[in-house]
This record gives C-alpha cells, sequence and structure tokens, in this order.
C-alpha cells in the first residue's frame, strides 16, 4: 500500500519539505563489503556508440515533416517599453506563416509573474519581443529585420550597488532587491565571536558572470496531434517542462508529452521550460504544422541564464591557534532582470568549519541585465573561491600550514543543524590529495622549477554540498519473454552517463549481465516519474528506485522459475542472466522459462526512500593546484590539478572520472579567463561568441589527477551513493586563485585571474 | 545570413570585373567574411569565389624571393619546410593564428585583409564609427582590447598575426585590380581610417592580393614572433611582436620589429629598430628598445596593461635572439 511520508529535501544547499508517496518496500542498503560483478566497474556508456556516431538524436536534430522554424527578436535597450509593434512588412515575406508579438498573444505569466511571456516591458538587452515562424530560419531572420518596434527607452541600472540606492531606476515594482530584504543567517554570537579572536582579517572579492555556454543551445520542437502536443526540449526536467507548458496554455498535463533523449549540456541553465518552449508550441498550434526554435549561440548568451557576478565581504576572527571564532559574510549578487529564488553565495560558509559564531548576509540584486539561473553548483563556487581565499589569508597570517589550519577546523557535525553527517570523507579527501600533489614537498619544487619570471604557486581547497537526491522517484523493471530486461524511469540523461550507471544498478540487482539490460527514459510518456536532473541528485534519486525495482523483479523472476521447473524456490537462483539450480548445477536460460508462459511479462516497481532524519547528508572533497604564473605576460598556467571527493559508493568509476574532470575544466575557465562583458553606457553583452567568452581550450586543460575516496553511505539510500555533479566545480577556481597568491606572494581578490590583472590595471566591468 | 549569389571566378580577370559590381565580395577561406554575414554586420549580394582559380596556391622559390600564393592557407605556410627552415617568424605567427580547422580553412590573402574583431563593430545592434554610424563605442567603452598607438577615429586594433610578420620581414604583396597594380610593400597597404576614408586598407573593393613576395634573408638573419593571448589558444593577439635581425657577428646589422594587437594598423616601431642597429645584443638594450618600443602608447581606461605587455614582450623576443 502506498505510504505518504514527510521528508525534508536538500536541492541546491536549499531544505524543503515535501510529502511523498512511497510505494512497495526499500531494500537494505548494500554493505561496505559486498562483492560485485557490475557496480563499481568501469563500464563504458551503453549508448556510446549511438553518441560517436552521430545515430543519437538530440533536440536539435528533430526534423518532422513540414516543419516550420522561429526566430525571436530581442530587445536592443536594457529597459524599454514598447510603444508600438508593425508587423506588416515582415508578414507580407514570401515563406512567413505567424508573427508572435505582446499584441496578438494572450498574457501569458512568466517567472513566478514578474514578467509575461511577451511582455510590453523590456528589462534587459536581449528579452523577447516578438517571434517570426516561417518556412526557413533565412526568412525568420529576413523577415525580423523588416518589424518595426517603437520604444520608449527607458533609464536603467547595471551595478547592483547603484541599484541599491534608492533614486536608481526600478527593474520591478516591488523595488530593486529581491524580497525586499536581505536574507539572514546567525548563529552564536558574533560579536564576542570577535572580540575573544587574537587576529582577525577581512577582505572584499568579486566574481564576474559566467555564461553556461553548452554545446548544444537551449531549443524545442512542438508538434499537434489532435489536441495532444509532443515536444522535444533540450532540457534537465521533462516533467517540468510539461507542468510549465501545461499551465502556461491552459492544458490538462496529460496532452502533453515531453521527450529528451539526449542532451549536449545543460549546466543547470535547462532547469524549467524556456520561452521559446512555449512559443514553439504557440505558433505550431497558430500554423497547423510542427515549429522548432534553436537558440542561437548569441542569443544563448544574452537570455538563458548565467552564473551571477558577486560581491562578498569576509571578516574571519581566529585564536592564536588557528581555531575560528567568528565569520561575518555580506555578498551581494547581480541576479539580473528576474529571479524565483535568492541567489546567495554563503552556503558554504554557514557550513564548512566548526564555527560558533557566525552571521551571513545575502542580497540578491534586480538589475537590467539578462538573468541569471542555477550554473553548476550556484553560490558555492563563488561562496568557496571568498572563504577559502580568506582561510589562506589567515594561514598565512598565522603561520600555519593552509591544510593543518582546515584541519584544525575540521566540522565532526554540521556546524549549522549540530546534526551527525551520515558520512564525511573530507579528511581521507585531505590526506590523499596532500599525497598526490606532494603537499609537503611543495616548497622545494618551487625553489627548484621557479625562474624570475615565471613563478610555480601551490594552492588549495575544500568542497562541502549536498548531493544526497530524495523522494519521489520512481522506476519499473521489466523482464522481457526474450530474458532481456528495461528499465523505466521519468529521469533523463543530460549527459553525466545516468542510462549507463541506472542499467549496471539493474544487471547487479537482477544478477543479468548488462548486455541485456536496457534503460528508456527521458519521456513522459513512460508515466514514472522522476525528478529533474540538477543539484547533484539523479542517480541519488533515481538509482535506489531502480535497485529496489530490480530486486522485486527477480523476486518474481525466481518465483515464476521455480513453479515452471518444478523445484523448490529456494534452490533457485539467477546468474548471469539465467537460472542456476544450486543443488544440481544446472542452468536454464531465462527464455526456456518465457516459452511456456505466453506473453507473460515479469514488472517490478520501486520507489526512492525517504532520507534518514536528524542527519546531514554532504558531499565533501579537496582540490590541489599547481601554477605557473608568467609575471612577463601575466598568463597564469594551470600545470596541475589533483582532485579527491567524497560522493559516497561509486557505481561507475569512468562517468566519475568524466564527471570530475568536466567539472574541473570549467573550474578552471572560471578562474582564469570566462567572463561575461557588458557596455556600461548601452547595457549590451559585448562577448556573446565563443570566439571573445573564453572557455579553455583543449591546450589549457591541465593535467588532472581524479580520485574518489569510495566510501560507501549507510544511511541515505539503499545504493549508499550521494551526487557527483556539482562537486568537482565548487573548489577549483579557489584551489587556482591560492595557488596563484602563493605564486605571487600577494593576492588578487577578483575573478577571473586574467593577464590584464595579473599586470594590473583597472578593473573591467 | 542573407540571401547572396555564389560565382565561381575562373581568373583574377573575370573576378576583377565580377568584384566592380557594387555589393559584390571577395570570398577565399571565407573565416572572417562567413562570420560577418552570419551576424548580418556585412550583406554582400554577390560572393566572387577565388578558390577555383588555378596556380594561387603555391609557396615557391625564385633568386631574389619566395613567393607565396594568395590562396596558401595558413596551415599550408605553418608547415612548408622551406618557411620552416628560413622564416620561422612567419611559421610561428601561422601557427599561434586561430585553430588548426581555421588555420586549413583560411588564406595568407584573406589574413592579411581581414576586418577588426572590435566587440562594437561586431555587435549586431551596435552601430559604430567603422560602419558608418557617429561614434567609436569603445573610446568610452570597454577598450581592453583596443589601440595604445595611432591616432584615428576608430580605436579597432588589426587583428593579424601574420602582417607584423610579413612586414618584420620587408614583405611585398602584388596586387591587381582597377585602383592598385603592381607591387607595394605590404606595410604600405594599410593605413588607419579618417573621415575621409573608413578603411584600414588603401586597397580598392576590387583589388586582390595575387602573392606575397618575401624577400631572401642573409644567413645571418634570425626572426621571432611573440604573441600574448588570453588562453593558450584560439584567440586574437592581446599584443605580438615580430622581430627580424640581420646579424654581422654579435651585431646587429638591420632589425625591424612590428607589434600586432595595438593599433589600427600592423605597428612598426622604427625607433626601437635604430636603437638596435650597430649593437650587440645585451640586457640593458632590450631595456632600452622595449622602452622605445611603446613611447608615445596612449592607455585607454581598461588597456594600460599593454604597456608592460609589450615591453616585456619586446625584451623577451630580444634575449630570444640574443639566445
Amino acid at each position: 500500500m502506498p505510504r505518504v511520508v514527510k521528508t525534508q529535501v536538500e536541492f541546491e544547499g536549499r531544505f524543503y519539505d515535501e510529502y511523498v508517496v512511497i510505494e512497495g518496500e526499500d531494500v537494505p542498503p548494500w554493505s561496505a563489503q559486498q562483492e560485485f560483478s557490475v557496480v563499481g566497474q568501469p563500464q563504458t556508456r551503453i549508448d556510446g556508440v549511438e553518441r560517436v556516431t552521430g545515430a543519437a538524436k538530440f533536440t536539435h536534430d528533430i526534423q518532422l515533416p513540414g516543419m516550420l522554424y522561429g526566430k525571436i527578436l530581442r530587445c536592443p535597450h536594457p529597459h524599454a517599453r514598447i510603444k508600438n509593434i508593425n508587423t506588416k512588412e515582415a508578414e507580407r515575406l514570401p515563406g512567413v506563416r505567424a508573427i508572435l508579438h505582446s499584441a496578438n498573444i494572450p498574457k501569458i505569466p512568466w517567472r513566478m509573474g514578474l514578467t509575461l511571456l511577451f511582455d510590453q516591458t523590456l528589462r534587459y538587452a536581449g528579452e523577447e519581443v516578438a517571434c517570426v515562424i516561417a518556412d526557413e530560419e533565412e526568412i525568420c531572420e529576413d523577415a525580423r529585420e523588416l518589424i518595426e518596434v517603437e520604444y520608449e527607452v527607458l533609464p536603467f541600472v547595471l551595478d547592483p550597488l547603484k541599484a541599491l540606492e534608492p533614486k536608481a531606476p526600478k527593474v520591478h515594482e516591488s523595488g530593486n532587491l529581491f524580497h525586499n530584504e536581505p536574507e539572514i543567517y546567525e548563529r552564536g554570537d558574533i560579536q564576542k565571536g570577535f572580540s575573544s579572536a587574537d587576529v582577525t582579517i577581512e577582505g572584499t572579492f568579486r566574481t564576474q558572470t559566467a555564461l553556461h555556454n553548452c554545446m548544444e543551445t537551449h531549443g524545442s520542437v512542438a508538434l499537434w496531434e489532435g489536441d495532444a502536443l509532443t515536444i522535444w526540449d533540450s532540457t534537465q526536467h521533462i516533467f517540468g517542462v510539461r507542468d510549465v507548458v501545461a499551465q502556461a496554455l491552459g492544458l490538462p498535463k496529460h496532452k502533453i508529452r515531453v521527450i529528451k533523449q539526449y542532451m549536449g549540456g545543460g549546466f543547470g541553465s535547462k532547469n524549467s521550460a524556456g520561452k521559446y518552449t512555449v512559443m514553439a508550441a504557440l505558433a505550431a498550434k497558430m500554423t497547423g504544422r510542427p515549429v522548432k526554435i534553436i537558440l542561437d549561440r548569441h542569443e544563448e548568451n544574452l537570455a538563458a541564464g548565467n552564473r551571477p557576478a558577486s560581491i562578498q565581504t569576509l571578516k574571519i576572527g581566529a585564536k592564536r591557534d588557528g581555531r575560528l571564532t567568528a565569520i561575518y559574510h555580506k555578498s551581494v549578487v547581480n541576479v539580473g532582470a528576474y529571479a524565483t529564488w535568492g541567489g546567495g553565495t554563503t552556503g558554504p560558509t554557514r557550513r564548512l568549519y566548526a564555527c560558533p559564531n557566525m552571521k551571513t548576509e545575502d542580497y540578491s540584486v534586480f538589475t537590467h541585465l539578462g538573468p541569471y539561473s542555477a550554473f553548476r553548483a550556484p553560490g558555492y563556487v563563488e561562496g568557496t573561491f571568498a572563504l577559502e581565499s580568506m582561510m589562506d589569508e589567515l594561514a598565512k597570517k598565522l603561520r600555519i600550514d593552509p591544510l593543518e589550519l582546515r584541519l584544525r577546523n575540521y566540522a565532526e557535525s554540521d556546524p549549522a543543524t549540530g546534526w551527525p553527517y551520515t558520512t564525511k570523507g573530507l579528511r581521507q579527501a585531505y590526506h590523499r590529495g596532500a599525497e598526490l600533489i606532494d603537499w609537503q614537498g611543495r616548497e622545494a619544487f618551487k625553489r627548484k622549477y621557479s625562474t624570475h619570471t615565471k613563478k610555480i604557486g601551490f594552492g588549495m581547497a575544500s568542497q562541502i554540498w549536498g548531493g544526497s537526491g530524495g523522494p519521489p522517484a520512481y522506476a519499473l523493471v521489466k523482464i522481457n519473454p526474450d530474458g532481456t530486461a528495461v528499465v523505466v524511469t521519468g529521469t533523463q540523461d543530460i549527459g553525466t552517463g545516468t542510462k549507463t550507471a541506472l542499467a549496471q544498478i539493474a544487471a547487479e540487482a537482477l544478477h543479468f549481465p548488462i548486455s541485456s539490460v536496457k534503460v528508456e527514459l527521458g519521456d513522459t510518456q513512460l508515466g514514472v516519474y522522476s525528478p529533474l536532473s540538477a543539484g547533484s541528485m539523479t542517480l541519488a534519486s533515481v538509482g535506489p528506485a531502480v535497485r529496489v525495482a530490480s530486486e522485486e523483479a527477480r523476486k518474481q523472476l525466481l518465483d515464476v522459475g521455480a513453479q515452471t521447473l518444478e523445484v523448490p524456490r529456494e534452490e533457485l537462483e539467477i546468474e548471469q542472466g539465467e537460472f542456476l539450480n544450486r543443488r544440481t548445477r544446472e542452468r536454464t536460460p531465462v527464455k526456456a522459462i518465457f516459452e511456456k508462459l505466453e506473453n507473460f511479462m515479469i514488472i517490478g516497481r520501486g520507489a526512492r526512500g525517504p532520507n534518514p532524519e536528524k542527519k546531514s547528508v554532504n558531499t565533501f572533497g579537496a582540490q590541489f593546484a599547481q601554477v605557473e604564473v608568467d609575471t612577463e605576460t601575466g598568463r597564469v598556467t594551470v600545470q596541475k590539478i589533483v582532485a579527491v571527493h567524497e560522493s559516497g559508493r561509486v557505481i561507475n568509476p569512468l562517468t566519475i572520472t568524466s564527471q570530475l574532470e568536466g567539472g574541473i575544466i570549467q573550474g578552471v575557465g572560471f578562474a582564469l579567463t570566462e567572463r561575461r562583458l557588458v557596455d556600461e553606457r548601452t547595457g549590451l553583452v559585448l562577448n556573446a561568441s565563443l570566439e571573445t567568452y573564453k572557455v579553455p581550450t583543449v591546450q589549457d586543460v591541465p593535467e588532472i589527477v581524479a580520485e574518489m575516496v569510495n566510501l560507501p553511505d549507510p544511511e541515505v539510500n539503499n545504493l549508499g551513493v550521494k551526487g557527483v555533479g556539482e562537486p568537482p566545480i565548487i573548489p577549483t577556481a579557489a584551489a587556482i586563485a591560492n595557488a596563484v597568491a602563493d605564486a605571487l606572494g600577494s593576492r588578487i581578490y577578483d575573478l577571473p585571474l586574467t593577464l590584464d590583472r595579473v599586470l594590473t590595471t583597472r578593473e573591467l566591468p | 545570413m542573407k540571401n547572396f549569389e555564389h560565382i565561381n571566378a575562373p581568373d583574377l580577370e573575370t573576378a576583377i570585373a565580377l568584384l566592380q559590381e557594387p555589393s559584390a565580395k571577395a570570398i577565399a577561406g571565407g573565416t572572417d567574411l562567413l562570420t560577418e554575414m552570419k551576424d548580418r554586420i556585412q550583406t554582400p549580394a554577390l560572393l566572387v569565389n577565388l578558390k577555383a582559380i588555378p596556380d594561387l596556391k603555391f609557396i615557391k622559390e625564385d633568386e631574389k624571393f619566395v613567393r607565396i600564393g594568395a590562396l596558401t592557407t595558413l596551415s599550408d605556410l605553418e608547415c612548408h619546410p622551406l618557411i620552416r627552415e628560413r622564416y620561422p617568424i612567419l611559421a610561428q605567427a601561422a601557427s599561434l593564428a586561430a585553430t588548426p580547422q581555421l588555420r586549413n580553412a583560411g588564406t595568407v590573402a584573406g589574413n592579411l585583409l581581414q576586418r577588426v574583431r572590435c566587440w562594437y563593430y561586431r555587435h549586431p545592434d551596435v552601430n559604430c564609427w567603422l560602419k558608418g554610424g557617429v561614434e567609436c563605442y569603445a573610446e568610452e567603452g570597454v577598450n581592453a582590447r583596443h589601440a595604445i598607438f595611432g591616432s584615428s577615429p576608430c580605436i579597432a586594433v588589426h587583428p593579424s598575426d601574420l602582417a607584423p610578420a610579413l612586414i618584420a620581414l620587408d614583405a611585398q604583396v602584388r596586387v591587381v585590380g582597377p585602383e592598385a597594380d603592381g607591387e607595394l610593400a605590404l606595410e604600405e597597404i594599410y593605413r588607419l581610417p579618417d573621415e575621409g576614408l573608413r578603411e584600414r586598407m588603401v586597397l580598392g573593393p576590387a583589388d586582390l592580393i595575387a602573392e606575397i613576395l618575401v624577400p631572401k634573408r642573409p644567413e645571418s638573419s634570425r626572426g621571432v614572433f611573440l604573441k600574448a593571448m588570453e588562453r593558450a589558444t584560439w584567440s586574437f593577439a592581446l599584443v605580438s611582436v615580430a622581430v627580424q635581425i640581420d646579424f654581422d657577428g654579435e651585431h646587429v646589422k638591420n632589425a625591424r620589429m612590428v607589434l600586432g594587437g595595438v593599433a589600427g594598423k600592423p605597428w612598426r616601431v622604427r625607433e626601437a629598430e635604430k636603437l638596435l642597429e650597430g649593437q650587440a645584443l645585451t640586457e640593458e638594450l632590450a631595456q632600452q628598445v622595449a622602452e622605445a618600443a611603446v613611447a608615445g602608447a596612449q592607455p585607454r581606461a581598461y588597456n594600460a596593461y599593454k604597456i608592460p605587455l609589450t615591453k616585456n614582450l619586446v625584451k623577451r623576443a630580444l634575449q630570444k635572439l640574443a639566445g
């Protein structure tokens, strides 16, 4: 019977209470000593061949008969009101099928009602004004140029500190401060904490706006068949897209099917439906033809989200032996024109170290810039950079080794809640990382390899993040009459290798070879709900449900097998996808049983159970960076990153290494070269292309030594796994910044560490 | 991209005739023009394809010159044994440009004639002075990648890596066309745009570079090309330095030094060249030359870093040639 459970769910550093339905009984966790044949083995991707041969269909690849294309006209001003829009000329162009805009589309609330799908007030340069639907993309572009829009240009504000001034232009009527107040957290007594300190240090850090630049840009294809709508969407959340479109169009959810089989990256920017999704659906309805809207790189970098810039002030008090007595952390984040949740950066400060007295303040400020979105560990990358830079400054001041300082402030229990951790492998990560980079030998290495123009430096930083996953998440496991198995879930593989890991879990629990296991996901029509793939939660949410479903399917299979073979149930087991009679050692293929059973199909069902109560589930890690700074050119070269992380049990060492490497490479870009540049006078983004927005190239990738502390978590779920999607990007920039400070002997407080900053000059906006 | 007509020109004469049509553009590798067309910065009605013209893709030598055909790709140049052996400065410049894919497509002449990368010029929503507007937005804007030398209403820098190296080698270009015909010093085809002509070239729209002539250097000649970039590859030069020196024993007989990324055209630093002549390359001299190289530089709000960067690259280049 289904049980309704109230449980606390963590998502991207925030906690929510939820009611969830749990079906069936959970199974006991695999023990730390459990021996496996598939789980924990390096398994190449089960869909690797499709990916490398081009057979895999991404949203961009969807081509339907009679399909039309859509292109969006965007506002060239950071703040403006549409006085008039004239589409007559554009409509006359042969091949133009429809033009959607504020005058002909109903008011559909968007971003929690802060704006509309087509709003007459535009709050950033790049905001959607109209959408042209035509036979070809080029015709859309030609028509777009013919649309005449008369704008009333309004005053704007781009700088978050200026936006907080009383006379600043208002982004929204309710004011420029999100929720009209900062998010404040306090524990202990901050004043006492600072007065009992032997030393106090303070610093202000600035981090830049970073753009996701997913390989596959955002986009949708919409197709109506009668009153049923199918949407192909490049998304991290097929059910979320369904729900948003249902609400926007006033449709029952069951009339909408959302499909996403393959995706070229999301990194948090694809957590929900886009305006383009709803526009494609509306246009397909209006024209009676399928419609495809794909953002180009320029639009992607204006309107598809970003990691918002922050200004962070940190003050730390400590005893002479390094023990922290107080931390004050104030953070101002430029969330751009819209926000539906606060963009704080103080999470790591609250939770990483055993500091008794603390106050944090997070201000999320609206400005006339492209709105932010989640970006791989939102807030934690920026906050960890500030906190861990400050910890190094403290170490320097106290003449304590940076690693030793961190060990002296090691939190044995969650400093925010006082709860014990289910597992915490941070100490192991510190020690193993120090060993791999030869932390003790670093001064000798620097002396040996530094020259008067090339300075070597070493730095390290710590990582804390959630990643428990949690309910609701459901799975079915079917055993086909031919002896193969199919895992069915409503999750999506956003490129992380979810499909492969779920196949491994199912194969292990079924006692099947992985070649006999297929995974179906990425389609709401499959009907089995799973949450969005974000917050490092996919495997830790869906994986346990798959295991329950597989165990149940295997039990059913044994029941059916024992009766059909007429042997006692306890004499029978499954091995390598076959029945094995333990007494006689006789083997029977599963297929042979089913041949006697017409078309019977076994279906096992599984649900993710709740997380443990009054326990903190966190992932941890430590990264160590070795850099070379060319003091004549200002160029920083990251020579090596050692990364040791703890995220519970490792299901697939191959895909987990890919995750670590990917996160680190993205972290290198954030540390050194990536920043969105905006013209202060026009509010226009200047570097919305891959030529000017500098992501790391293959030549910028350092030597990466990545390891996991394989520490199965006995309490978080029946697999002992926690998430690993976000952790590897969290400490990279901080470790690099600390290494650069070590090399230069002085600290640059702002990211990215570009060569103009190393050579010292005025800051870019 | 806006619709256009595309014609394969069979020979240079036909190409030149076709290019006299208004709104016609020549295309070879297309690595620059196509990106501008995609952003509708340029919307030619006719593209005259030069790639089908025979005998414009070569690297060969005669008594006085190494001759490089206009359609030679940057990859060809980078990999050619003759260039690698005798003009390492040119092989270095070619190998540091763009990416392998772009170098496989981009041609030498196209590289010399490419348009500026200024992010205001390249922005679809900005009508800057160079595009016929009234204002240079970079002057008061984000001018981090812009000029520290030269006086022009447009402060974008010339982006080519090959041009400084070829000018350091005293290269000439053979031009055919209605407005310019014959051999010109490469240095002479570049100009700073002004109110009279918002162009960086003295060449007209139908003038084509047919080949590049690189004079043979004495055995004692050594050259080096250094380029500062924001990342390891696939970036235009923040600053580049091309130096070619003919030595007489340990002493400089004759030096040419050209900077890239610092001015609206490849920037030859004659004062610095003069300081070198007759001297042996010492640390002290390198320091003096570096100072001379940035004499008269006028930094803007965000590009002051180019001054120490230029000085340091000049010093490093001279150290390499001394060593």
